[in-house]
């Protein structure tokens, strides 16, 4: 008995090694969700922050140490967006495989269409401003596109024997979201051009792509708590410039932006910005769908 | 929230060695000349103070002062090491290197090295500078045995993650040059002059939203030395400190900017060497709790109990209580309250007003 209890034992640490398969963790259930369509059943795709979660204050808790341990890949979000969390858990992680500059580490932004880069002088009198631009690319579908194309060329780097199968799945996904990009622009067909109010700065991606065009924020600057006066000089902006909806990540209070919304006589919608945001998108299809439907009902014309 | 970012990210992340700081190695300067340049930091210290202190005159209060500013230099310096520096100018001139210290963080086996003057693994609470804690003062406990600035000292240390499939499990083993007495009144200079440290801790996630921390820790040292005239020779005496330390967190992920609760208790006991052969043992701890009820509020209260090192069956104890407004993850205000009975009988109020700052870079948020 005592033999079966060790051999027992030595199996579950023995067990890592033998399955042998690529681990890939990333920052947040969106580069996820990307990395799970390129790297099909091949690879192990895990993720730090939940789509419920603010990706900008998640803790650095040990027990992510314990993901990013044995992971082969490491994909942030970037352009500090993780910059409270990500390196200091990285410089834990006791895997030097991962860390900035090595195969292992992959910044997503590289490539893709950034916003919002700041051109002249920048302090934080402006907020929790990111000096390298907007770090809400990813709810472009076609920077999903780019980071998937990434994606599949570094795991072919790491794991060169299944880079056939990464290409083949990177084909698949590009023609889907090829297909998906029409029946959205299809749905944004019926809120293109409305004005909106955002709780914060998440959305200059998805507003460019899907045609919204957001005039004021909740947030005064990056990270800012409202003040009274902010408040009310947002709510006769609503009014004035003719704004149809507020729209709200799920994991801010929703409190005041309701009394906004209600004060100002337009309709308040929670619009998730990341996979995850809501219990039944598991996948970046399902976000933009779920993000549309939502605009659509609310906003629609 | 991210505002103690540096130091206050290795207390969370504090499982392995201590890490008061995170540099960030992909670098944020803007200007490409300013790439390669270590990460600047700065953490502004003013604090006033008012009541009257015990013993009376012990020392020299200034109803408002600037205790310190702390500036971190922190780099990566080459594919295998990083270095972190953090120079204390205080308010009176003078200027002291708290630690400096390179990190070899791309060991094999779960192993990191350091090498430096840096904060021992003695607990969690000795990690963090004062200034990024959230109090005016260090809890009674750690000034009686580990002093008003905690344990550091030039050293070396290895950490290991300790493989397991169930919780992150760190071991530390530290070596030091023993530090003076009156810098870590639990130990003392003699000819055997290096102070070694041993920590074990373990961190467990609850739920989503709750976790805790468990750690054990050990220091063994001298406590001074002892002449035997008749002999004319001198023999060394020892001292030890244990110390078990728990913390539990909570913070709802979904609504993380909004609430939170933290409560520390760590408890320290010390078996000294008073002469050849007879010992003397005394204990001291801290329990803090604090909440966080809106996005920039927090209040916390501290209860201390401690007797000092060598220092017989004599006791003191207090509470602290405080609340706190942060107008931004980079400063914070806090009103706080103390009241210290100490051991001959006399009983010591306060009133301090912290006000603390930091500029630079974006560093980690506080675990």
């Amino acid at each position: 008995m005592k033999f079966l209890n060790l051999f027992v034992l030595a199996s579950l640490f023995c067990a890592a090694p033998l399955a042998a398969k690529v681990k890939v963790v990333t920052t947040t259930e969106d580069l996820a969700a990307l990395a799970r369509e390129v790297a099909g059943d091949t690879a192990e795709v895990g993720y730090i922050a939940r789509g419920y979660q603010d990706p900008h204050f998640v803790e650095a808790k040990p027990s992510y140490l314990l993901k990013l341990k044995k992971a082969r890949l490491f994909i942030q979000v970037g352009l500090e967006l993780e910059a409270g969390w990500a390196p200091a858990l990285l410089t834990s992680a006791r895997n030097p495989g991962i860390l900035p500059g090595r195969p292992g580490f992959m910044d997503a932004s590289e490539g893709c269409e950034i916003l919002e880069k700041p051109a002249g002088g920048l302090d934080r009198s402006l907020g929790d401003v990111h000096p390298l631009g907007n770090p809400h690319y990813w709810l472009n579908p076609e920077n999903g596109r780019l980071i998937a194309r990434a994606i599949a060329r570094r795991l072919s780097v790491i794991d060169p024997d299944n880079a056939g199968k990464y290409k083949a799945n990177l084909a698949a996904f590009e023609t889907r979201l090829t297909g998906k990009e029409k029946d959205w622009d299809a749905a944004a067909a019926a809120f293109k051009g409305i004005k909106v109010v955002t709780y914060h700065n998440s959305w200059p991606s998805f507003a460019k792509r899907f045609g919204l065009d957001v005039v004021d924020f909740v947030e005064p600057k990056p990270g800012i708590p409202p003040s009274p006066a902010h408040i009310h000089s947002l709510i006769a902006r609503i009014r004035a410039e003719g704004v149809s909806l507020l729209m709200v990540e799920p994991y801010f209070d929703q409190k005041l932006p309701k009394k906004v919304a209600a004060e100002a006589g337009v309709p308040l919608v929670i619009v998730p910005p990341s996979v995850g945001g809501e219990e039944g998108i598991k996948t970046y299809f399902d976000l933009f769908g779920r993000q549309l439907e939502l605009l659509k009902k609310a906003g629609g014309k | 929230m991210r505002f103690h970012k540096a130091l206050f990210s290795a207390l969370l992340l504090n499982v392995p060695a201590a890490l008061p700081a995170q540099p960030q190695l992909s670098g944020n300067a803007l200007q490409s000349s300013n790439i390669l340049n270590p990460n600047i930091s700065v953490v502004g210290w003013l604090q006033g103070e008012t009541g009257r202190r015990n013993p009376a005159g012990e020392e020299e209060v200034s109803p408002f002062a600037v205790k310190e500013a702390e500036i971190a230099f922190q780099s990566v310096v080459d594919p295998y090491t990083r270095a972190d520096v953090f120079v204390a100018v205080e308010g009176e001139g003078g200027i002291d290197l708290e630690e400096g210290y390179l990190t070899w963080y791309s060991l094999p086996g779960g192993l990191s090295l350091k090498a430096g003057k840096f904060k021992g693994a003695f607990g969690k609470f000795n990690l963090t500078h004062t200034p990024e804690t959230p109090f005016a003062d260090r809890p009674l406990a750690h000034e009686a045995y580990l002093g008003e600035e905690g344990l550091a000292s030039a050293g070396g240390g290895l950490s290991w993650h300790v493989p397991n499939p169930w919780l992150l499990l760190n071991l530390d083993a530290q070596a030091f040059t023993m530090p003076e007495a009156a810098e870590v009144p639990a130990f003392d200079k003699a000819r055997r002059d290096l102070l070694y440290i041993g920590r074990l801790n373990g961190y467990l996630d609850l739920t989503e939203a709750a976790n805790i921390t468990l750690g054990g820790s050990c220091a063994l040292g001298a406590a001074g030395q002892e002449f035997d005239p008749v002999s004319s020779s001198s023999s060394t005496l020892s001292s030890r400190l244990y110390g078990l330390d728990l913390t539990y967190r909570w913070k709802n992920p979904r609504r993380a900017i909004y609430r939170s609760l933290f409560w520390q208790t760590e408890i320290l006991w010390n078996r000294r060497e008073i002469s050849a052969g007879s010992h003397e043992n005394t204990k001291g701890y801290f329990s803090h709790l604090e909440y966080q009820f809106a996005r920039r509020w927090r209040a916390g209260g501290r209860y201390d109990w401690t007797q000092a090192p060598g220092g017989g069956t004599a006791h003191e104890s207090g509470v602290l209580a405080y609340l706190t407004f942060m107008p931004s993850e980079f400063s914070l205000l806090s009103l706080q309250g103390r009241q210290v009975d100490r051991s001959d009988g006399t009983k010591e109020k306060l009133a301090f007003l912290k006000l603390t700052f930091n500029i630079g870079p974006h560093g980690a948020h506080p675990f």
